[in-house]
């Protein structure tokens, strides 16, 4: 499938800080890609070069086959763009302001009462047409950031921090909605919550401080990690001495959480163990989740 | 799209109190200025008339009006770039298929016609009269255009301390500053020098007495050209941190 966005060697200084650091990303169609971080990680300045509202240091960012340094007005009618403040002009009504948006985005007259109203109905804003923006509530008005964001059916959509003041409800629809869109589209978000990337994105990219620790798939295969229980206590390091074994980690007394080497499979270990005479009576296979993911590759332990 | 921004930037503008209170309040004032020098005109024996109606009007009602655009209008500007990346409403510009002398140009025609509206007003003051005396339209007309290209220059000097910062009230600053200081550079400035040249009034003053001369038409739009290219230099500087 082409790729709808990519970034070679991206970054960004300011000053002499290096903000971000070389990062190659690749969004394609059907792809929720979402950038996880603390808080100064990058996320933000990344979301602001890919959109063009900041040019990079350094790198190229194309997007469905635009130069975006070179060909921005051209590129840019390919993005959405939601940032974590949503640009809102709070003295218009919704409607106004969605037709503002429509036409800003390069719509033609004709499809901008079309393009306005699917906009409202994706979003949930069919009641508030004609109300201020600045009266909706704060998770209306994220809203109706989203509905901007996505007025002029653009093939590259960016969200910083999308559900960021909605309630649990708002928050379900929304990720709903970031789904149906990246069906035909692909979706770029940022967080640093850990499941609002684990509930809505495939593939993750895990910053920190302003570098790539981690990209790839959520959950990657090769990454696949068991439960061991035994009954008799071993060290750590007898553990790590098994052929099978390429790292353990003590859970509690007997418990470890054992990651196999390359090219064992679950029954080697087994045999191991059952050969050791440690007492095998649990082996489960345990799916590295997104916070584990998180916290080795921010302390080191990924590539 | 340039002229579709530029509608949007005065509707937008139009919405809030701000520009209602700020053309009320005008309205008010120089329909002060305007009954009272009326009535000196009225009041002073036709012998001792060395000007006529229009020339007291251009001078006392037009000289009001360009006072209240000096303070009106770095009000205006500040909303246009400095507020807007206070409250992030810039994204929306930033991120949509527009190049910056867009952005610019529309945000400058969007406050324009504003200024338009304003500079009616005095000339309307002054109309009214046509009925009753005699009025030099030409001096009137070349007093609403010096009045149009006054507020010009002074947007697009508010419109560049509005690029500067993200702090309104800063920007709002640094436009009275330099507006002040050009409204005094012929104070003690010896005529002809260069630094004399930069203050508006004398421009100014020759419009305000019917005389259209290309210097003058001129120092407004060169100054003019020079404020929208540095805060065009500061919207790509800005992309480009």
């Amino acid at each position: 499938m082409p790729e709808l966005l990519t970034t070679t060697q991206l970054s960004r200084h300011f000053g002499g800080t290096a903000v971000v650091q070389p990062i190659d990303l690749q969004l394609r169609q059907g792809d929720i890609l979402g950038l996880l971080g603390p808080n100064g990680a990058g996320k933000s300045t990344i979301m602001r070069m890919l959109c063009g509202d900041l040019a990079p240091s350094g790198g190229r960012i194309n997007i469905c086959g635009e130069d975006l340094l070179k060909r921005s007005i051209h590129a840019k009618r390919f993005i959405g763009y939601l940032p974590e403040r949503p640009p809102l002009h709070r003295e218009q009504t919704v409607d106004e302001f969605l037709w503002d948006c429509a036409h800003l985005r390069g719509l033609k007259r004709n499809q901008v009462q079309q393009a306005r109203e699917q906009a409202k109905q994706r979003c949930g804003l069919e009641q508030t047409g004609r109300r201020l923006i600045r009266k909706l509530s704060k998770g209306f008005q994220q809203r109706v950031g989203l509905a901007q964001a996505i007025i002029h059916n653009p093939r590259v959509i960016i969200l910083d921090e999308p559900t960021d003041g909605l309630d649990p409800v708002q928050i379900r629809q929304v990720r709903e909605l970031i789904q149906e869109l990246a069906q035909h589209r692909g979706v770029i978000l940022s967080s640093h919550i850990l499941p609002e990337i684990e509930a809505s994105c495939n593939r993750v990219t895990i910053l920190q401080q302003g570098k790539s620790v981690y990209s790839g798939e959520i959950t990657p295969p090769q990454q696949t990690c068991y439960r061991v229980g035994l009954e008799q206590q071993q060290a750590v390091e007898a553990i790590t001495e098994l052929n099978a074994v390429a790292a353990a980690e003590q859970l509690h007394t007997d418990s470890y959480r054992i990651t196999l080497a390359t090219g064992y499979q679950a029954s080697d270990l087994s045999q191991q163990i059952v050969a050791r005479g440690w007492g095998l009576v649990e082996l489960k296979a345990e799916r590295l989740s997104l916070e584990q993911l998180y916290i080795q590759a921010t302390t080191g332990g990924l590539s | 799209m340039t002229a579709y921004l530029a509608w949007m930037e005065w509707r937008r503008l139009m919405r809030t109190p701000l520009a209602w209170t700020v053309l009320g309040l005008s309205l008010c004032l120089l329909s002060w200025q305007f009954l009272a020098t009326l009535e000196i005109f009225s009041g002073m024996q036709p012998s001792n008339r060395s000007l006529g109606l229009s020339h007291h009007l251009g001078l006392q009602l037009f000289g009001l009006a360009s006072v209240l655009i000096l303070i009106i209008t770095p009000i205006l500007t500040i909303r246009s770039f400095s507020e807007a990346f206070r409250n992030g409403s810039y994204a929306l510009l930033s991120s949509a298929p527009l190049a910056n002398i867009t952005i610019l140009s529309g945000k400058f025609l969007g406050i324009l016609i504003f200024q338009l509206l304003f500079t009616l007003m005095p000339l309307l003051l002054c109309l009214s009269l046509c009925i009753g005396t005699e009025l030099d339209y030409g001096l009137l007309l070349a007093a609403s255009l010096g009045l149009f290209l006054l507020s010009a220059l002074f947007t697009a000097i508010g419109l560049y301390f509005s690029t500067l910062n993200e702090n309104p009230g800063i920007a709002a600053a640094g436009s009275y500053g330099l507006l002040l200081l050009i409204s005094l550079l012929d104070q003690n400035t010896e005529s002809g020098s260069f630094i004399h040249w930069l203050a508006w009034p004398s421009h100014y003053l020759d419009l305000q007495l019917g005389l259209v001369r290309i210097s003058d038409l001129a120092y407004f739009l060169i100054l003019m050209s020079l404020f929208l290219g540095l805060a065009l230099y500061r919207l790509d500087k800005r992309r480009s941190g």
